[in-house]
């Protein structure tokens, strides 16, 4: 039997849990062959949404939204260092839109087997306001997706991958 | 990370005893300082009030969203505050304001910052749970309400 996982997107969205879930993918691409592909959505809609509520100002959209533009590169540059540190190549990907649509969308046009994503908010709430676009993302997709949970020991295999 | 993570009984005060906006900015900013989730009090206030004086995050329905970005916090910051009896906060329809969330931000963490953001607004728009907020008598219920218990 060929090789189920052809190909692999981790989400980044600069938090901590999606750091690992990284760490994690690289590890999976690293036994597998497996093509990865890291993919950071600017969340565009959230600040268009902020602004029609006047939460925002028209200069704070600009700004947060050089802001993301800003961490996305750094964050897929980040995971980018962990992965060739450990031999293997990362498609780094950068989109800008709704964070779950995005990411249902680069799964369907990449043809992704697997998407990865980092650990959920362990606290949910019943209110519908409280909705993870993650979340969302992960019961929309049409491919698996592995939720990397315990940080310690993700680290450590990561740490311990020649 | 999403805004229900950050929703603890210590990050709530009900209520508010400020009696108008530049009180209240040092209230809520004093609410982070007391549960320890900030140090520099000053740099944080400072941000808070640059935002504000820009124009006011006082909504609609008694809603206000002061919220700043600050290297003073490395991690996103919430409190929430409610002044059932209301406060002049330049609202956008001029009513008084009665529910506080006060978001502070790290500059490199602007996605969830967003994000965080956008939950209140959805929140916001429901007139019922809004005052449901408002009504509650003290901080554990403030939480059991954001958390659906």
């Amino acid at each position: 039997m060929s090789n189920p996982i052809k190909k692999i997107m981790v989400y980044v969205d600069g938090t901590e849990q999606s750091v690992t879930a990284a760490q994690y993918a690289i590890c999976l691409a690293s036994f597998s062959g497996a093509e990865l592909i890291a993919h950071y959505v600017i969340n565009t809609r959230a600040v268009e949404d902020l602004l029609k509520a006047r939460i925002f100002l028209k200069d704070e959209q600009v700004e947060y939204e050089h802001d993301m533009e800003a961490d996305a590169e750094r964050y897929l540059n980040y995971i980018n260092e962990l992965a060739i540190k450990k031999g293997v190549s990362v498609i780094k990907k950068r989109s800008r839109g709704s964070v779950h649509k995005e990411i249902v969308d680069s799964i369907e046009a990449d043809d992704v087997d697997l998407l990865v994503i980092g650990e959920l908010s362990r606290i949910r709430s019943r209110r519908d306001e409280f909705f993870d676009e993650t979340e969302r993302a992960m019961r929309a997709v049409p491919c698996s997706v592995l939720i990397v949970k315990d940080e310690d020991r993700v680290w450590e295999m990561y740490e311990s991958l020649v | 990370m999403t805004l229900i993570d950050l929703v603890a009984e210590k990050i709530v005060k009900i209520p508010l005893e400020s009696q108008d906006k530049p009180d209240i900015l040092h209230e809520l900013v004093q609410i982070l300082k007391d549960a320890g989730e900030i140090d520099d009090f000053d740099a944080v206030l400072n941000a808070v009030q640059d935002r504000e004086d820009k124009q006011s995050t006082g909504l609609e329905q008694g809603i206000a969203v002061p919220h700043c970005k600050s290297a003073a916090v490395a991690s996103l910051k919430l409190a929430i505050g409610i002044a059932p009896q209301g406060i002049d906060f330049d609202s956008m329809d001029g009513e008084p304001t009665n529910l506080f969330f006060l978001l502070v931000a790290s500059p490199g963490l602007s996605g969830p910052h967003v994000e965080a953001l956008a939950e209140i607004a959805k929140l916001a728009r429901s007139k019922a749970f809004c005052k449901a907020l408002v009504n509650a008598e003290n901080a554990q219920e403030v939480v059991d309400l954001l958390k659906g218990k």
